[in-house]
């Protein structure tokens, strides 16, 4: 009988929204959190899944001090132009296409490639808002959608890169995961805007066959010293694990809010079913059965936590927005993934009938002859 | 075709509290049948409320037998004796005993929706039944813009929802004021007149009597008949 839960909570609005808060709060935290680390999962994969399972990832090998800030401001620095050549010659390899990349303005990134090897990197069904990708022996830029929103520029206008006036010859669609965030280079132009003549800061490596990954791999990692072999899937475990720590803090805060919010639902419902021992005795006294007793009350919870729970994922779309466009400097980098929204209502809900548990019961046991007595 | 409605036989009910006894009912054995109409009385604290709390399935007594319509009630858990109320009996208490959230129509309607009825069927059989006792243009108040008067009567229809064979009034007009009292008692007969049994509470003499049996109690026993 959803109707007399509906009344009771409208006729005690105070204690329903005090009762609604706690879980309120407690999804805005876990879902605005959560966004960033369901966001940065998200980037990953879809960057990483146009990318073939079997082609090598070389660069520097990891040092985490250059790892502060989000991924894409980590400053790698140059392999060698020896090193360049040497990989390049091993044997097994279809093809060795050396990246250079550059951070720009904390979470844009340059990247020049090889404009005829683009399938590699996965970005040869880039498709263009506006102009089109530069040649090989062009100079000039394709920018990513965020990166040209955040540098004001269109197709035809130019940006800063290194000191150095770069034309902008095209903008990429919206929605390529971290291509959103790219400045793409021919690699010959980016060489010479850096002025880094044949280094690269990652050589992209397809060997001959799948089979060979492995010796590729372990050879990379005996002779040259201070370089790393690794496939996308290696890639992605290691991003995997970072987002695993934020989900960890995500989890740790969700949790002490929940249980906030939990002590305050049973302290709450608890007293809303002592304050309404007449009505209730009554309800009994005139034939309520204990289930129908026990459903007014969860139903009255599922109510109260079914709204608080989506007004707190309606908040923390704004939040969302904050992180993205005011710490996240304009990013789409926090994004709610329908997982994380609707785990999280169901999480709410969850959380504030466990807790109505209790105080339903002591509803149930409401003693009707005590409430008629009184009357 | 008359039935026996209710047998207790050797009833006591006895409640401890901090250690004192306290004999509410002591050996308490009665017959009442279909259509009759008793009236209970009795000085206050003689046991009366507890007498009707037994019998109407409210409560089971410490020992002895309590049968209603041939189902011995006293072993019953909670569900089962709730099942029995709403299905056979009517309550009317002296304090009404109305829900203050809900309008006097769905405060009808809801011993109707624990048997099981819709709310729209529920609503509307309530309405009928206010309809009945002259609060047509009541049905929608809540019980505080209610006068006494009215708010027994709409107790009344409460009662009357699920179509109970018994009708318990514990002093049905003991907090209202006497025309109120006698426009209670004339509904109650009227009830009685339609082939309902009746058995009601009160301190009024002249009510007692015109009853067509009266049980008096005295200190948990039956002290006439
Ligand atoms: N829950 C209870 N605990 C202890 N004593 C009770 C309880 N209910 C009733 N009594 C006692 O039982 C006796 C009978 O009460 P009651 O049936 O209410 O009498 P009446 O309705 O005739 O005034 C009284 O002495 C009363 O104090
Ligand atoms: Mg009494």
């Amino acid at each position: 009988m959803i109707d007399f839960a509906l009344k009771d909570l409208k006729g005690h609005r105070v204690r329903t929204i005090l009762t609604g808060l706690g879980i309120l709060i407690a999804i805005t935290a876990i879902v605005s959190l959560g966004s960033i680390s369901a966001g940065i999962n998200e980037m990953v994969t879809s960057t990483t899944s146009k990318v073939g399972s079997d082609t090598i990832f070389i660069m520097k090998t990891f040092d985490f001090s250059e790892m502060s800030g989000p991924p894409t401001s980590w400053q790698i620095s140059d392999i060698s132009q020896e090193d360049v050549e040497a990989i390049k010659s091993l044997s097994g390899i279809k093809r060795a296409v050396p990246v250079l990349s550059k951070s720009l303005g904390g979470i844009m990134e340059v990247d020049a490639i090889d404009i005829d090897n683009l399938d590699i990197f996965g970005a040869d069904d880039l498709t263009f808002k506006e102009g089109s990708m530069p040649g090989n022996d062009d100079q000039g830029a394709a920018l990513g959608y965020t990166a040209a929103k955040i540098l004001g520029v269109g197709a035809g206008d130019y940006i800063t890169l290194n000191k150095k006036e770069v034309e902008v010859m095209g903008i990429i669609e919206e929605g390529y995961g971290s291509y959103d965030l790219v400045i793409l280079l021919p690699y010959k132009y980016g060489e010479e805007i850096y002025d880094a003549e044949g280094e690269a800061t990652q050589i992209m490596v397809e060997p001959q066959d799948v089979s060979l990954v492995d010796e590729i791999k372990n050879t990379v990692a005996d002779e040259f010293e201070g370089l790393d072999a690794m496939t996308m899937e290696d890639a992605l475990s290691m991003s995997k694990q970072m987002t695993q720590t934020l989900d960890i803090m995500t989890l740790g805060i969700g949790f002490i809010a929940s249980l906030v919010a939990a002590i305050g639902i049973i302290i709450t419902m608890y007293t809303s079913v002592l304050e309404r021992r007449k009505q209730l005795g009554i309800m009994k006294a005139v034939g309520a059965l204990r289930r129908t007793i026990m459903k007014q009350i969860l139903e009255e919870a599922l109510l109260i936590s079914l709204i608080s729970s989506l007004i707190g994922l309606g908040i923390s779309f704004v939040f969302v927005d904050l992180i993205n466009n005011v710490l996240l400097g304009g990013t789409k980098i926090a994004v709610i993934t329908p997982l994380l929204g609707i785990g999280a209502v169901a999480y709410g809900v969850m959380i504030t009938i466990i807790s109505s548990l209790y105080p339903a019961w002591v509803a149930v046991k409401t003693d009707p002859i005590e409430a008629i007595r009184k009357g | 075709m008359k039935k026996v409605l209710f047998e207790l036989k050797d009833v006591w009910k006895i409640y401890c509290m901090k250690g004192t006894e306290t004999q509410a009912l002591r050996d308490i054995s009665l017959k009442i049948e279909n259509g009759e109409y008793v009236a209970i009385v009795g000085q206050s604290g003689s046991g009366k409320s507890t007498l009707m709390h037994v019998i109407g399935c409210l409560d089971t007594p410490t020992r002895g037998s309590v049968v209603v319509d041939g189902k011995e009630i006293s072993q019953l858990e909670d569900d089962d004796l709730a099942k029995i109320r709403r299905e056979k009996i009517g309550f009317v208490f002296q304090a009404f005993n109305l829900i203050d959230s809900l309008t006097a129509a769905e405060n009808v309607a809801m011993p109707m929706r624990f048997n099981g009825y819709g709310k729209a069927e529920s609503i509307k059989r309530a309405k009928e039944l206010l309809k009945r006792v002259g609060l047509e243009k009541r049905v929608d108040h809540k019980p505080n813009q209610l006068s006494g008067g009215e708010q027994q009567r709409v107790a009344i229809c409460r009662a009357l929802a699920n179509d109970p064979e018994i009708i318990l009034a514990d002093e049905p007009t003991g907090n209202l004021d006497s025309r109120s009292g006698s426009e209670i008692i004339a509904l109650m007969e009227e009830l009685h007149k339609s082939g309902k049994t009746i058995i009601m509470v009160t301190h009024d003499q002249n009510l007692a009597k015109r009853a067509k049996r009266q049980i008096k109690l005295k200190d948990g026993q039956i002290v006439n008949e």
